[in-house]
């Protein structure tokens, strides 16, 4: 095997044993599928109710407002929790052990937690599709270039999210109690993109939000699900590229600075 | 060759002192108040290859502390350290491929999914070919007995089966030096006999260089051939576990039971134990012969049972330990009466200092 083959299959590994860990427990997903299903319902219900009768709203009828909301949620139930487990690492010591293997810490990480999320997210997308086209209508995938787009957005979401809330885990290098971050980091991935598009937001609003990471987490992947063009798809990837790059820049950052602070004392 | 090598090897940690009341909370949030623990305090050691080290102390006394910045872990506060000729903390990784670093109370294995999952990860982790993987991996379960229970999730073993496939991991990678820090807490009996002979076997078939911390004597005296003793971050003691014996082997405890009520009387000799009818004494046989001192208690009366006793090596640690503390309060108390500062003195445990 070349060494370039065996420091891959180091993180290919890592993520398929998560994932076989993840599935020794099946009914750990009933609770995510569950509450997406109640929130996907609510939701549908309530777009239902606002676009009765009503015009497109920002350029989006009830049916676009519906499948956008589907897709956005994927990436909050998908990929969002990242940052309790991480935390959990990092108050219990935890990760000074992980220390001391030969690998890259974030990028095994990576690995290890996106091993076990993306499973998860495409039985996610799988019932959002199916509650979707009982409650909106058929599914908004004209072509299989949207569906490589939504599927690459997809991914390029849950890693931004990875990289975004690791970099907030490793706050705890400095301070006690790192959670109030998430809390702010979650709210605010909510209002930006993830509940409404973020046509709905004040024009003010909008476009302070293009210069946050949020825009690349939920509103991409959606906005290329319901109103997908070529150029539109490619400006949204290529920002959440973007993104991307950035968010591991500041990952990378922040281990570096952290590490030199890590304490753990006794045994 | 020297494998390990620390020079004035050292760390302090800082932690925010945190009062009582609310006043004392928002006071803090504006002049936080830090604490500092000098953990380890600068100690210098060389270990050579193939060695069986027992690294000593009592709780806090820095044990865990240098083994985290031995392996990378941690990085010091002062001085420097080697190992397998690298510097842990700069070059992390490259010698995780060479060293192997077993916690006793953090598993290595996935709880929820059997050892072989674990095995895999660590050959991928450890980038060993597929094929070399398969080999290594036949061999460990072989040498190790664990082939009953590769595929059984591990939440599902006993402690001591887990504790066989821990170790059997922990040699995947064909490390030169293994840290163990406490791997036999919480182990009954039987675990502990495990493992101190698969330590044994190791450090003899494969000259692997072992570094064990542990509170329990019975590891120590089984299996290492050189002790460390460290106390409040200091090394206080560094000589051969032969030598340590030595200590225990002149100070004999010896007891006498006696047909009749009796009372020997040893001249510069006091019991530490007496009943009616028998007496047990501390003997330190640099002072009293053992031979006149049977001859007293034989004499006595009606012997019905005599043992003789080495004073075990833990009462020999403890009493290091303890005769470290005494000298350290002596000193103290001896600075306070003259009103004076000595820098030589031994520092308190912990000192704090304020920081806006």
């Amino acid at each position: 095997m070349s060494p370039l083959a065996l420091v891959l299959r180091k993180y290919l590994v890592a993520a398929f044993v998560s994932l076989r860990n993840k599935a020794a427990y099946p009914g750990n997903l009933l609770g995510s599928l569950l509450s997406y299903a109640i929130f996907v319902f609510v939701f549908s219900r309530i777009w239902g109710t606002i676009y009765s009768g009503r015009a497109p709203i920002a350029g989006y009828d009830g049916r676009m407002a519906i499948w956008y909301f589907i897709i956005a949620e994927v990436t909050a139930f998908g990929f969002g929790r990242f940052f309790i487990s991480l935390a959990q690492d990092m108050k219990s010591g935890q990760v000074a052990y992980l220390l001391s293997r030969p690998y890259d810490f974030v990028l095994y990480h990576y690995a290890d937690r996106m091993g076990a999320a993306i499973p998860e997210a495409a039985v996610l997308l799988a019932l959002g599709l199916s509650m979707g086209a009982t409650f909106a209508g058929p599914v908004p995938l004209a072509s299989i270039a949207q569906a490589f787009f939504l599927l690459l957005s997809l991914l390029l979401a849950g890693s931004i999210q990875f990289l975004l809330q690791f970099s907030l885990a490793m706050t705890a290098f400095w301070v006690e109690e790192n959670t109030a971050f998430f809390w702010i980091y979650q709210k605010l991935s909510l209002v930006v993109g993830t509940l409404v598009p973020l046509e709905f937001l004040p024009a003010i609003a909008q476009r302070l939000a293009w210069f946050t990471p949020f825009p690349s987490i939920a509103y991409a992947p959606a906005r290329i699900a319901v109103a997908y063009t070529p150029h539109e798809a490619l400006r949204l990837a290529g920002l959440q590229a973007a993104w991307l790059l950035a968010s591991a820049l500041l990952c990378k950052a922040v281990f570096a600075l952290g590490r030199s602070r890590l304490t753990v004392q006794g045994g | 060759m020297a494998v390990i090598s620390a020079r004035g090897l050292g760390k302090t940690f800082r932690t925010k002192v945190k009062a009582e009341g609310f006043a004392a909370s928002v006071r803090g949030l504006v002049r936080p108040v830090w604490r500092s623990i000098e953990a380890v305090r600068g100690i210098d050691l060389e270990v050579e290859e193939g060695e069986v080290l027992a690294f000593l102390g009592p709780n806090e006394a820095g044990k865990s502390t240098t083994i985290k910045m031995l392996t990378g872990i941690l990085r010091p506060s002062l001085g420097s350290a080697t190992v397998l000729g690298l510097d842990p903390s700069r070059d992390r990784v490259a010698l995780a491929r060479s060293i192997a670093a077993v916690f006793g109370q953090r598993s290595q294995l996935w709880f929820h999914l059997p050892p072989s999952d674990s095995f895999r990860l660590l050959g991928a982790v450890y980038e060993i070919d597929g094929r070399e993987l398969v080999r290594r991996q036949g061999e460990l379960v072989e040498r190790f007995g664990i082939g009953d229970y590769m595929d059984v999730p591990v939440r599902k073993l006993s402690l001591g089966e887990r504790v066989r496939c821990e170790f059997a991991a922990s040699l995947l990678h064909a490390p030169r030096i293994i840290f163990l820090d406490e791997p036999t807490i919480g182990m009954d009996v039987v675990a502990k006999r495990e493992i101190r002979g698969l330590l044994e076997e190791v450090n003899k078939r494969d000259r692997v260089t072992i570094f064990l911390t542990s509170h329990d004597i019975g590891d120590i005296e089984k299996v290492c051939k050189r002790a460390i003793i460290i106390h409040h971050g200091s090394i206080i003691v560094d000589e051969s576990m032969k030598s340590l014996k030595h200590r225990a082997m002149s100070r004999k405890i010896v007891g006498v039971k006696y047909a009749a009520p009796a009372r020997p009387d040893i001249p510069g000799l006091e019991p530490i134990k007496r009943t009616q009818d028998a007496v047990r004494y501390e003997v330190d046989t640099g002072r009293h012969r053992i031979e006149e001192v049977l001859r007293f208690l034989v004499a006595a009366g009606e012997v019905l049972d005599i043992t003789v006793e080495d004073e075990p090596l833990e009462n020999i640690i403890a009493g290091i330990f303890e005769g470290e503390d005494r000298g350290a309060s002596l000193a103290a108390a001896g600075r306070a009466a003259a009103g004076t500062r000595t820098e030589a003195a031994p520092p308190p445990a912990r000192d704090e200092g304020r920081e806006a």
